[in-house]
């Protein structure tokens, strides 16, 4: 009996998944750190204020608006990370690749910072609708990217576009790359990835920019 | 008595800064940077009486950092911040080296504690 494609990727699929939970837990738990300083600070400078020492209000108000601003950055991640954990509800669905896109290159903006890079997103201002597995394909893109922090030279920043061309929506992941990285293992596993998702996947040099670019047809 | 001078290392700013200035409400001489680099250049400068270093950052992580520490600071206390799931880090940083380490969020009276006795290790020459 031949295995579902859905299931044959399923240890890879539950590592990228474990991947993303475990930086979206170390997100969570630096906005929840912040927010306890900024409540530890307000009570310190309250403790002062009783003993005497004059209290700054302006300071104070600056105190309440950073902490607005990590329930907020806190509140984003949280609603990313449950728009990611949705995508593995059905192997098959219509779904906006611009959004897509977006919420996958924020998922590995940590993964990314930790590679000591950054991350560009060119994104169009309109909706890709798509019919495919988004989780797959997230998980391409997120491969993509990987691939491309291994190859960059050090200290270049790494391009994510989106666009579509004929009926083909491409995903290019760009950067200035080090000579003498080996992708054909890597890439042929993206391709055969991509195949499963009715795509493509293929690298186009120019100069010392690499690209790595995913397709995906537009119904 | 001089007041303890604190180095607070964390690629995260607002925690860094606000930990600092916490601590400064508290007596410490307490300073904070967002990077190794920011962090070996200071230590270049000045003596610090205690270390404060976030074990995941980009660029040279905490770990590495405590390898230049060793060579360079052979007697300054470190004390490494970390989340759950770097524990393993933090176990490696204790190997290497460090007085003691945190979980994340911070216990700031916790952090205090541990600050004193580093400081107190260093002055008995039993770090």
């Amino acid at each position: 009996m031949n295995e579902a494609p859905y299931h044959r990727h399923a240890p890879q699929q539950l590592a990228f998944f474990g991947k993303i939970g475990a930086d979206v837990s170390h997100e969570m738990r630096n906005v929840l750190s912040i927010i306890g300083e900024y409540a530890g600070l307000l009570a310190d400078l309250l403790a002062a204020a009783e003993a005497g020492r004059p209290l700054d209000h302006a300071r104070l108000k600056q105190l309440s608006d950073n902490i607005v601003g990590q329930v907020r950055k806190g509140t984003g991640t949280m609603e990313r990370f449950s728009r990611f954990a949705h995508t593995t509800d059905e192997p098959t669905a219509s779904f906006d690749l611009t959004a897509l896109a977006e919420d996958v290159a924020a998922l590995a903006q940590r993964h990314v910072a930790l590679a000591g890079c950054k991350l560009e997103v060119q994104l169009p201002n309109r909706a890709i609708q798509v019919i495919g597995n988004p989780f797959g394909l997230q998980h391409a893109v997120f491969s993509a990217i990987g691939i491309m922090l291994e190859l960059l030279e050090k200290g270049e920043p790494a391009t994510l576009r989106l666009d579509t061309e004929g009926s083909m929506a491409v995903i290019s992941i760009s950067g200035n790359a080090a000579p003498g990285g080996d992708l054909s293992g890597r890439i042929s596993q993206l391709s055969a990835a991509m195949s499963e998702l009715k795509g493509t996947a293929g690298t186009s040099w120019k100069d010392k920019m690499l690209s790595l670019v995913l397709t995906v047809p537009i119904p | 008595m001089e007041p303890l001078k604190i180095l607070i290392v964390d690629d995260e700013e607002d925690l860094a800064f606000t930990m600092a200035e916490r601590l400064r409400l508290r007596g410490f001489q307490a300073e904070a940077v967002t990077s190794a680099i920011e962090a070996l250049k200071r230590l270049g400068k000045d003596p610090f009486s205690v270390l404060v270093l976030d074990v995941k950052m980009p660029g040279i992580d905490g770990l590495q950092m405590m390898a230049e520490i060793k060579h360079k600071h052979q007697d300054l206390p470190v004390i490494l911040l970390t989340g759950h799931g770097s524990a393993a880090d933090a176990e490696r940083g204790m190997r290497a080296g460090a007085f003691d380490y945190l979980m994340k969020p911070i216990d700031l009276e916790r952090l205090i504690e541990m600050i004193k006795m580093s400081a107190r290790a260093k002055e008995g020459g039993t770090l």
